[in-house]
């Protein structure tokens, strides 16, 4: 079932993105397909560009050159072309980000916090958004936490009510930044535990992650990047057991001299 | 018999019993005996305070001040507080409206809101509150006459203003100029992990603003916001020379009348003093409660 949606159009479609920080050459030229159902996660050292590349599919950052589409939109930028801010904040909507860092807004409870979006964004009544902010919540098992402060909950909560509020902006795809590494170890579990649940369930991914065990568990493709270029990309069996290039295996050596 | 059958016919051992709550007694009587000595001191302090005043008093006593007539002729200066309290009040809140267009100026993407709001800052936080009091109280005027002259009457006497217009006037623009940077700092600290959050949702620039960064920064915002009302206040006996009859200009009033300049000026000193004391514990007590609403 999910594998023979795999193979359809893809829902989010990356040509030849380039992006430089001045005279640095961030990335060189990235194209990436993905479909619906699919989940990607890009793996590579910091530096490597992975984290600017999530970024600019959601236009966090302004791509010097290229092309992004999600679903129906489409926008090619350039040299000298800016793109239409309304555009852009619809290609957004498509997109759901979970950051680093958490970012849930402290003012508002978990709750609000999930369904601010679907009010000031999407322009839905309360009553609709309270109900599919509730689901979410307890999605992702925070149900009973609705009505807490921001500064009232672990990290581990915290980053689930993220996910939360980015699920219910019924995205086409989830753009998850390192959404662990900030994280205590004991706290990482039950943020994969709900990340693995939506890629069971179908939900399309791209996923910048350190978690290797992870990767080889949910992920349907592997993306290695290397200064700023894709430099294998693959099923887990062959980029993290079989890996072809030199220095994907230079890599993933350093993950195994740390004890596994 | 099985490992597992084995274990579980073994008695299980008894419950430790819960550990002795730990004696408070030498903590409660540290933070007890640590709170006398800060009220002590405070105590001490205060005499030091008021042997400075009677000290000062007494001195002034040997030569010739006229204690009678400032007891006399208090009340007639107290009256003036209501006045100072209620320009101060009105001048912050439109002060504070101007800071908040201020600082959105500053910060935007538009050349021309940016150019406004930098001039606005650089011009009145470089020219004197007096100088900026006289142009609007006199020069405004001149402005409006000369309107009216030319064939504009209404627009001529929009440019006349009354002393207590001029006096809200002049301290709403020149506190606003301040607390511009006040505010556009208040925004800027918040940090851009909560922007992105805001963007990364499809929220408008203003959405974000609105919704997300204001509301956190006002809760920087406002303890500095009372800070400038304290300031203001004593910024406020400026107003006087527009003959508007709050505090300073009823104490000048008699001050010259009878020539008893050290008695009114000590009262008007005492009393912005004694304001000014009051606004700080309320504000103290503002930004505890602030504080606390951040709490676990």
């Amino acid at each position: 079932m999910k594998n023979d949606q795999k193979n359809g159009k893809p829902i989010v479609r990356i040509q030849d993105l380039h992006k430089w920080f001045d005279m640095l050459h961030v990335l060189k030229g990235i194209s990436l397909e993905v479909a619906p159902t699919e989940v990607v996660v890009i793996i590579g050292r910091s530096g490597s560009g992975k984290s600017t590349f999530l970024r600019c599919i959601n236009f966090l950052e302004q791509p010097s050159s290229g092309t992004i589409a999600i679903d129906d939109i489409v926008i090619t930028t350039g040299p000298g072309i800016r793109p239409d801010a309304k555009q852009v904040r619809a290609l957004r909507v498509h997109t759901g980000m979970v950051f680093q860092d958490f970012n849930l807004f402290p003012h508002m409870t978990a709750l609000e916090n999930v369904i601010e979006g679907l009010i000031t964004v999407k322009g839905m009544p309360k009553e609709q958004a309270v109900a599919i902010g509730e689901k979410y919540l307890d999605k992702v098992g925070l149900l009973e936490k609705k009505d807490v402060y921001p500064i009232r909950l672990s990290g581990g909560q915290k980053q689930r009510v993220a996910i939360a509020r980015a699920l219910a902006m019924e995205p086409n795809v989830m753009l998850f930044d390192e959404p662990t590494s900030a994280l205590d170890p004991e706290l990482i579990g039950e943020v994969l535990a709900v990340m693995k649940q939506l890629a069971q369930e179908g939900t399309t991914m791209i996923i910048v992650t350190h978690e290797m065990a992870f990767a080889r568990d949910v992920a349907d493709r592997i993306i290695f990047m290397d200064e700023g270029q894709i430099v294998e990309e693959g099923p887990p069996s062959q980029v993290l057991g079989q890996p072809q290039e030199e220095r994907t295996r230079l890599f993933l050596r350093s993950f195994l001299r740390e004890g596994e | 018999m099985s490992a597992e059958a084995a274990k579980s016919l073994r008695p299980s051992p008894p419950p430790s019993p819960p550990p002795p709550e730990p004696d408070m007694s030498m903590g409660h009587a540290l933070q007890a005996a640590h709170r006398r000595r800060a009220l002590i001191q405070q105590g001490k302090v205060i005499l030091v305070w008021i042997g400075l005043i009677l000290l000062g008093f007494l001195a002034l006593l040997q030569l010739r001040l006229d204690p009678a007539y400032m007891w006399k002729n208090w009340p007639f200066v107290a009256q003036g507080l209501l006045t100072t309290i209620g320009v101060s009040l009105a001048s912050i809140g439109i002060a504070a409206v101007l800071a908040l267009l201020g600082a959105l100026g500053r910060l935007s993407t538009n050349t021309i809101a940016q150019g406004v709001s930098s001039f606005y800052v650089s011009l009145i936080r470089g020219t004197p509150l007096l100088i900026q009091i006289y142009i609007i109280y006199l020069g405004l005027p001149q402005i409006g006459r000369q309107l009216t002259v030319l064939g504009y009457p209404e627009l001529g006497r929009a440019f006349i203003l009354t002393a207590i217009q001029s006096g809200i006037l002049a301290l709403s623009v020149n506190y606003g100029a301040y607390m511009t940077e006040i505010f556009r700092a208040g925004i800027q600290s918040i940090g851009h992990g909560q922007w992105e959050a805001a963007i990364a949702i499809g929220m408008t620039r203003w959405q974000a603003m609105k919704r997300i960064i204001l509301p956190q920064a006002i809760r920087i915002i406002i303890p500095d916001v009372g800070n400038q009302f304290i300031a203001m206040q004593k910024d406020s006996a400026l107003v006087s020379v527009m003959g508007i009859w709050e505090v300073t200009y009823r104490a000048n009033r008699f001050a010259r009348k009878d020539s008893k300049f050290m008695e009114m000026f000590l009262i008007a000193a005492a009393l912005y003093w004694l304001l000014t004391i009051v606004s700080s514990w309320l504000e103290h007590k503002l930004e505890r409660r602030l504080a606390a609403a951040y709490e676990r």
